[in-house]
C-alpha cells in the first residue's frame, strides 16, 4: 500500500487540528449574539433540561466524530492509497498443433485428448490450434487457426471418429494409403511442416509452438523420415513435442525401446514424454502440459499501481451519513 | 447623556392620553395620607382621592368636588432600594434590559414623590457591595439617582442579591419611611422573610417585581447565555414541550411561594413585564395599597 499524493497527509493533519483549536476557543464575540437572561439556573437545575442537554452533547459528540473521521478518510483518499504490485502477463500468442496417431491401438486416447482440447478450446483466447492425423500418411484436418466454434466442432467429429460412432468412418480417409501403418517420423515431420512461416527469423514476434504427439510408437512399415530426424527438424525450428505414450510397454530400459525412443524424442526438442495409463489421466496430463507451457512463455514482470480508494472512500460515505443524521438530530 | 428623568416623564404624558396622569398623583398622595392642619390649597377631585379630604363646601359653590390641599408638616421620605446587580441587565419578559424598566418604574414613584413634595433616597448595589445616596428633594437629585442606577446595573456587575440591600436598610435606616423596592422573580428564601417582617415592621413597603425573561417556550428559541456565569444557553433545546413544561410547572410554583411570602408579611407587591406596562402596573400596585392600608 502507498500514497501516491502523500504530501496532503501534513496538510490535513494541520487542518484537522487546527479544526478543534479553532471550535473549542472561547469566542469573546459569542455573547454578542445572544440575549441575557438571568436565573438560568431556573431552567438549567431542571431534570428535563439536563437530560436534554446530556442527549444534545451526546450527538454533538457523535457530529465531532464524524466530522473527525469524514476528514481524516477525505484525506487518505485524496493521498491516493495505491497498490504497487508486480504481474506476469500471461502470453497467448501460442500455437498448438495435435498430432494424433490413428492406428486401432490409439483411438482411445486420441478420443480423450481431442475431447480435452475441446473443452480447452472454450477457454482460449489467441492461441491457435491445429489438427493433423496420421497412419501410414498424414492428412491435416485443420490448420492452425483461432476459430473456436470450428475447432470444437471439428474436435467433435473426431471424437466421435476415434470412439467409433456410427457414421463418422470417413474422418479418418486418407490416413492409410498401404505403405505401412503408424509411419510415426513421417507424422511428426508433417505436423511441424504444419506450422506456418517457420523460416521467418523475426524472433521478436515469435509464437511459442508447441505438438501434442499421441502414439504409441509402434512403427510397422517405411517411413521417409525417422523419428528422430522428426525431432530433430522440430527442435531446428523451435517446437517442442510433448509425447503422450499409451502402449509403453518397454521391455527394459535399453534405448532402443519404442518407449524410449520416443521420450528421446519429446526431450531433445525441449518437450515432455508421459506414459498413460489409461485414457482418463489424458486430461490432467494435457492441462499440465498447457500450464508448463504457459509458464514457460510469461512475460517480464510488469509493475502495476492500482488506486484503492474504496475503504477511505467507503468509510468517508458511512461518516458523512452519520454527519449529515447528527447535524439533522442537532438542528431538530 | 439623555435624561433619564425627561424619559419618566414624557412616558407619564403617553400615559395621560389613556388616564388621567392625576390619578397616579392621587394614588400616591392617598398612599401617603400626609395631612396637616395648614392648608394649602385646592385642587380638583381625582379618583383615587381619599374621600375625607374633600371640601364639600368648596365643591358645593364650585360645583364640582375639590381636594383640600394641606403643606404636609413633616416630610416624606421615599426610600428606593433597586437591585443593580448583573441580573438587572439581562433581559425581562418583554425583551427589554430589566435595567431599563427598574429605571423607569424608579423614576415614576420617584417622581410623584417629587411632586408631592418628598425626599427620595436611594439604596442599591449588587450582592457584593450596597450604595446609598441620601435622601433629597428635587428632579436634579431624581436624575442623579436614576444615571446611579442605569450606570451600576451592567453584566459587569457583581451577582444580584436583594436581601443584601434589604438588610443593609434594616441595618442603617432609623425612622419610618417608605420603600419601594424593584427586583426580579427573587426566591423566597428560608432568611428572607424574617428580614421582610423585620422591615414591615418599621417601613410601609412597596415591592414591584419585573418579570424575567421566559427561559424555556415562547421567545426561547432564540440562544441566550446566563449572566450568572456567561454559559450558553442553545434555544431550541429549551423549545422541547417538555422542559416548557416543567419550567411552567417550576415558575409557577416558585411565583406562588413569592406571593404567599408578601401575604404573609403585609407587602404590596406589582408586577410588571416590560416598560410599556410599568404604568398600569405601578397605578394597580398603588391602588391595591391603598385598599390594604
Amino acid at each position: 500500500m502507498e500514497l501516491t499524493f502523500w504530501w496532503v497527509i501534513p496538510p490535513a493533519m494541520i487542518l484537522a487540528a487546527m479544526v478543534p483549536w479553532r471550535a473549542f476557543r472561547p469566542d469573546p464575540q459569542a455573547n454578542a449574539r445572544r440575549r441575557p437572561v438571568a436565573n438560568a439556573d431556573r431552567l438549567t437545575a431542571l431534570p428535563e433540561y439536563q437530560a436534554a442537554l446530556r442527549r444534545h452533547r451526546r450527538w454533538l459528540a457523535v457530529a465531532a466524530l464524524a466530522a473527525g473521521t469524514l476528514l481524516l478518510s477525505a484525506a487518505a483518499a485524496a493521498a491516493r492509497p495505491a497498490q504497487l504490485t508486480t504481474i506476469r502477463p500471461e502470453q497467448r500468442n501460442r500455437d498448438i498443433m495435435l498430432c494424433l496417431d490413428t492406428s486401432g491401438s490409439m483411438s482411445s486416447a486420441d478420443s480423450a485428448v481431442v475431447k480435452v482440447f475441446a473443452h480447452l478450446a472454450t477457454e482460449f483466447d489467441g492461441e491457435r490450434i491445429g489438427l493433423t492425423i496420421f497412419d501410414s500418411s498424414a492428412v491435416q484436418v485443420f490448420p492452425l487457426t483461432d476459430d473456436y466454434e470450428y475447432v470444437q466442432q471439428q474436435l467433435k467429429l473426431a471424437g466421435d471418429a476415434f470412439d467409433g460412432n456410427a457414421g463418422s468412418a470417413g474422418f479418418l480417409d486418407g490416413t492409410w494409403n498401404g505403405r505401412g501403418s503408424s509411419l510415426i517420423g513421417d507424422g511428426l515431420a508433417s505436423c511441424v511442416n504444419g506450422f506456418p512461416g517457420v523460416d521467418a527469423a523475426d524472433a521478436g514476434k515469435q509464437r511459442s509452438r508447441s505438438v501434442i504427439l499421441a502414439t504409441d510408437n509402434y512403427l510397422s512399415g517405411d517411413p521417409i523420415f525417422t523419428l528422430e530426424q522428426a525431432g530433430a527438424l522440430a527442435q531446428d525450428r523451435g517446437i517442442r513435442v510433448h509425447a503422450l505414450n499409451p502402449g509403453d510397454f518397454d521391455y527394459g530400459p535399453g534405448p532402443g525401446q519404442p518407449g524410449a525412443r520416443l521420450r528421446a524424442a519429446a526431450e531433445t526438442s525441449g518437450g515432455t514424454y508421459h506414459p498413460l495409463d489409461s485414457p482418463e489421466a489424458v486430461a490432467g496430463i494435457v492441462r499440465n502440459v498447457q500450464e508448463t507451457e504457459a509458464a514457460a512463455m510469461q512475460g517480464a514482470p510488469r509493475a502495476v499501481v492500482s488506486d484503492v480508494p474504496d475503504v477511505p472512500l467507503t468509510v468517508a460515505l458511512l461518516s458523512g451519513l452519520v454527519l449529515a443524521g447528527a447535524s439533522w438530530r442537532l438542528r431538530a | 447623556m439623555t435624561s433619564l428623568l425627561t424619559r419618566v416623564k414624557s412616558k407619564m404624558s403617553l400615559f395621560a392620553h389613556r388616564k388621567a396622569r392625576g390619578m397616579l398623583d392621587g394614588q400616591y398622595g392617598s398612599v401617603f395620607r400626609g395631612r396637616s392642619l395648614d392648608f394649602d390649597d385646592l385642587r380638583a377631585y381625582i379618583p383615587g382621592d381619599d374621600v375625607r379630604d374633600i371640601d364639600w363646601k368648596a365643591s358645593a359653590r364650585h360645583g364640582s368636588p375639590l381636594i383640600k390641599r394641606y403643606v404636609a408638616v413633616r416630610r416624606q421620605t421615599v426610600l428606593l432600594i433597586a437591585d443593580t446587580g448583573r441580573n438587572m441587565a439581562a433581559e425581562a419578559l418583554d425583551g427589554e434590559p430589566k435595567r431599563d424598566i427598574a429605571v423607569m418604574a424608579l423614576g415614576v414613584v420617584g417622581y410623584l414623590a417629587h411632586r408631592h413634595g418628598d425626599v427620595v433616597g436611594l439604596v442599591c448595589g449588587d450582592g457584593t457591595t450596597t450604595r446609598t445616596v441620601p435622601a433629597k428633594a428635587g428632579e436634579a437629585h431624581l436624575e442623579r439617582l436614576l444615571q446611579e442606577i442605569d450606570s451600576a446595573a451592567t453584566l459587569d456587575s457583581g451577582p444580584s442579591r436583594i436581601e443584601a440591600q434589604l438588610e443593609h436598610v434594616a441595618r442603617t435606616v432609623k425612622g419610618r419611611f417608605l420603600l419601594f423596592v424593584v427586583a426580579d422573580e427573587a426566591t423566597a428564601g428560608p432568611d428572607t422573610e424574617p428580614l421582610l417582617r423585620r422591615l414591615r415592621a418599621q417601613h410601609e413597603i412597596l415591592w414591584l417585581t419585573i418579570r424575567d425573561a421566559d427561559l424555556a417556550g415562547g421567545t426561547a428559541g432564540q440562544d441566550a447565555f446566563s449572566v450568572a456565569d456567561s454559559s450558553a444557553l442553545p434555544g431550541h433545546l429549551a423549545a422541547a414541550p417538555a422542559i416548557v413544561e416543567a419550567y411552567a410547572r417550576a415558575a409557577a410554583e416558585r411565583d406562588a411561594g413569592r406571593q404567599a411570602m408578601f401575604r404573609r408579611t403585609g407587602i404590596t407587591v406589582g408586577h410588571v413585564t416590560g416598560s410599556s406596562t410599568v404604568m398600569s402596573g405601578l397605578f394597580a400596585l398603588l391602588e391595591r395599597h391603598r385598599r390594604a392600608g
